[in-house]
C-alpha cells in the first residue's frame, strides 16, 4: 500500500486524524513566563502532567501517560548526559527539543505500521530574565515552535489553543503577580475544557472564577514554579494552590 | 540497564566511567587533606581544611573539600582530587537523575552504596597508588521518624562503615581522631551536646591543631582570610558556616 505515494499521504492524514481524535479528551496545560520565574500548570490526577526535567527545565503535557513517560524519560536522559559530559549551562531547550526529541517523534509518527506517540507537549527553560526564558511547543508529529518568554498553551485543538494563547498574552504581562497569573491560567483552562469562546462571548470573570473552582473539585491542580531567584541549581518547585493564595471550591478563599 | 541508574546510562553512552589504568611513572599527584565529621546538637558538622599538596609543594589553600551532593548529602574528600571531584560529579548527577526520572529520592542506604561502588571501580588506580580516595559521607535518613543525619567512612577499596559519633580522613586524621575521641569520652561538653557556635569553634581548633603536626593540613588564619569549609547537615538540610561566623568563633574566648 505504502509504495503508492497517494496511499502513503492518505495513511499519514489518517494518522494525524487518529492522533487528534485520541487527544481530544486531554485537558490543556500552560506555561507563563513571569518576572520571578516560569509558572507551569495542568489539571490531572497528581504528577501526571507537569514534570521537572533538569535544573532549569520543565515539561508539561497531555496525552497517553505511557507516551508522556517515554518522552519525559528521553528528555531527562539527554539533559543529564549533556550536563555530565559538558556542563549544566550547555543543556538548552532549543537543542533538547530540536535535535533530540523532535526527531524521535517525527520518526515514530511516520512509521505507519507502529503506534504514534499520543502526546502534545510544552517545555520551559528558565533564563536570567523573562525575555531570555525559552518556551517550546512540541507536537505529536515532531514539529515544534520555540518562543522567547510569553505564555504557551498546549491542547489537542489547534484553533482553541491559538485563541487561548492570544487571550492570555493580552492578559498576562510578565509583571503580573504569580497568584493572579495562576488564576488566569485556571480560568483559561476552564474555558478550554468547557469549550467557551475567547472572543466577544467570553464569560465574565466571576463566572470563570466560579467555573474553574467547581471544575477542579476532585482533581489535582498540578502547579510548578521554575524559580528565577533561588540560589540552588535545581529551580523546579512543585506548588500547591494554597501557596499562591488560591483555594478550590472545597476551601474557599478567606474573606 | 537499571531504572533510574545514571551510571548504567553513562556506561551505555560513553563506555567506562573512570579510567581503568594509568601508565607507570605518573607525575607527582595532588593530594587533599584533612576532613572530619562529628555529631553535634544541631546535626552533623562536616569540616575540611582547604589545602592541596603535591609532594612537598602547596598547590593551593583554597580547595573546597566538603561538597554538597544534593540537599541532604555531603561528601568530604581526602586523597587525589582529580578522582574525588569526578566521583562527586558522578554522584551529584546520579542522585538528581534518579530523583527526576523515578519521581522519588534515593534512599540513604543506596547513596552510601553508590559511593562504595565508585571506590570499587577506582580499584586499579588505588592499587597503583596514584588515585587513592578515602572520603567521608554524611546524609540524612529521610525515611526515619524523625529524619536523622548519619556519618559514614570508607576504606580505599570501598568498604563502608557507619560512624557512631565521628569520623576523620586524610593525613591529619590521626591527630583529629585522637582529640575527638578524647573529647567524646572526657570532654565537657561532649561533641553531641555542643551548640552550633561551640561545634564551629571546636572544629576550627581541631584543624589548627592538626595543622601543627601535619604540613599537608592547612590551618585557619583570619589575617589572610583563610578559613575552613564547614557545613552543618541538619534533618532540614545543609547550612554553610560563613567565614564571618568562623572569624567570630576564632575570636571568642
Amino acid at each position: 500500500m505504502t509504495e503508492e505515494p497517494y496511499r502513503w499521504l492518505e495513511a499519514i492524514a489518517n494518522r494525524r486524524e487518529y492522533v487528534r481524535e485520541q487527544l481530544k479528551a486531554g485537558t490543556p496545560v500552560f506555561a507563563a513566563s513571569l518576572t520571578d520565574g516560569i509558572l507551569l500548570l495542568g489539571v490531572g490526577s497528581g504528577q501526571s502532567k507537569v514534570f521537572e526535567l533538569f535544573d532549569r527545565h520543565a515539561l508539561a503535557g497531555l496525552g497517553h501517560p505511557a507516551d508522556i513517560e517515554r518522552i519525559r524519560q528521553a528528555a531527562i536522559d539527554l539533559a543529564h548526559l549533556e550536563s555530565f559530559t559538558r556542563a549544566a549551562e550547555d543543556v538548552t531547550l532549543r537543542r533538547l527539543v530540536g535535535f533530540g526529541l523532535s526527531a524521535q517523534l517525527k520518526s515514530a509518527f511516520e512509521q505507519i505500521y507502529s503506534a504514534p506517540f499520543l502526546v502534545e507537549l510544552l517545555f520551559a527553560e528558565l533564563g536570567s530574565d523573562p525575555a531570555r526564558d525559552c518556551l517550546a511547543r512540541l507536537h505529536a508529529d515532531g514539529t515544534f515552535q520555540v518562543h522567547q518568554g510569553g505564555v504557551l498553551v498546549c491542547t489537542g485543538d489547534p484553533e482553541a489553543e491559538r485563541a487561548a494563547q492570544q487571550w492570555l498574552r493580552d492578559q498576562l504581562p510578565p509583571s503580573r503577580p504569580r497568584s493572579e497569573a495562576t488564576e488566569l491560567l485556571l480560568e483559561a483552562w476552564w474555558c478550554l475544557v468547557h469549550h467557551r469562546t475567547f472572543a466577544e462571548q467570553l464569560p465574565q470573570e466571576p463566572e470563570r472564577r466560579a467555573g474553574w473552582r467547581s471544575a477542579t473539585q476532585g482533581r489535582t491542580v498540578e502547579l510548578a514554579w521554575l524559580n528565577r531567584t533561588a540560589a540552588k541549581p535545581a529551580r523546579f518547585e512543585p506548588l500547591r494552590l494554597e501557596q499562591v493564595g488560591l483555594a478550590t471550591a472545597a476551601s474557599p478563599p478567606p474573606g | 540497564m537499571i531504572a533510574g541508574d545514571f551510571l548504567s546510562l553513562l556506561a551505555q553512552a560513553h563506555g567506562a566511567i573512570l579510567p581503568p589504568t594509568v601508565p607507570t611513572g605518573a607525575p607527582v599527584q595532588t593530594q587533599a587533606t584533612t576532613v572530619f565529621a562529628f555529631h553535634c546538637a544541631a546535626g552533623v558538622l562536616v569540616a575540611g581544611d582547604r589545602r592541596a599538596t603535591a609532594g612537598n609543594q602547596i598547590v593551593t589553600d583554597r580547595v573546597e573539600k566538603v561538597l554538597e551532593l544534593d540537599p541532604t548529602s555531603l561528601l568530604a574528600i581526602a586523597g587525589v582530587p582529580a578522582m574525588a571531584f569526578e566521583m562527586a560529579r558522578v554522584l551529584q548527577t546520579s542522585f538528581e537523575y534518579y530523583r527526576r526520572s523515578q519521581l522519588q529520592t534515593l534512599s540513604l542506604a543506596a547513596k552510601v552504596r553508590a559511593l562504595a561502588r565508585l571506590l570499587r571501580e577506582n580499584l586499579p588506580m588505588t592499587l597503583q597508588g596514584v588515585g587513592v580516595v578515602v572520603p567521608l559521607f554524611a546524609g540524612v535518613d529521610t525515611a526515619a521518624a524523625p529524619p536523622a543525619p548519619h556519618i559514614y567512612f570508607y576504606d580505599p577499596l570501598g568498604a563502608q562503615f557507619h560512624a557512631v559519633n565521628f569520623a576523620a580522613s586524610g593525613s591529619g586524621a590521626t591527630t583529629i581522631r585522637s582529640i575527638l575521641s578524647f573529647q567524646d569520652r572526657y570532654g565537657q561538653p561532649r561533641p553531641p551536646q555542643m551548640t552550633r557556635p561551640q561545634a564551629v569553634q571546636f572544629a576550627l581548633q581541631l584543624l589548627s591543631v592538626a595543622a601543627e603536626f601535619d604540613s599537608a593540613t592547612g590551618g585557619v588564619d583570619p589575617q589572610t582570610q583563610s578559613y575552613a569549609t564547614l557545613k552543618l547537615l541538619t534533618p532540614a538540610g545543609i547550612q554553610t558556616v560563613a567565614d564571618s561566623e568562623q572569624a567570630q568563633a576564632l575570636s571568642a574566648p
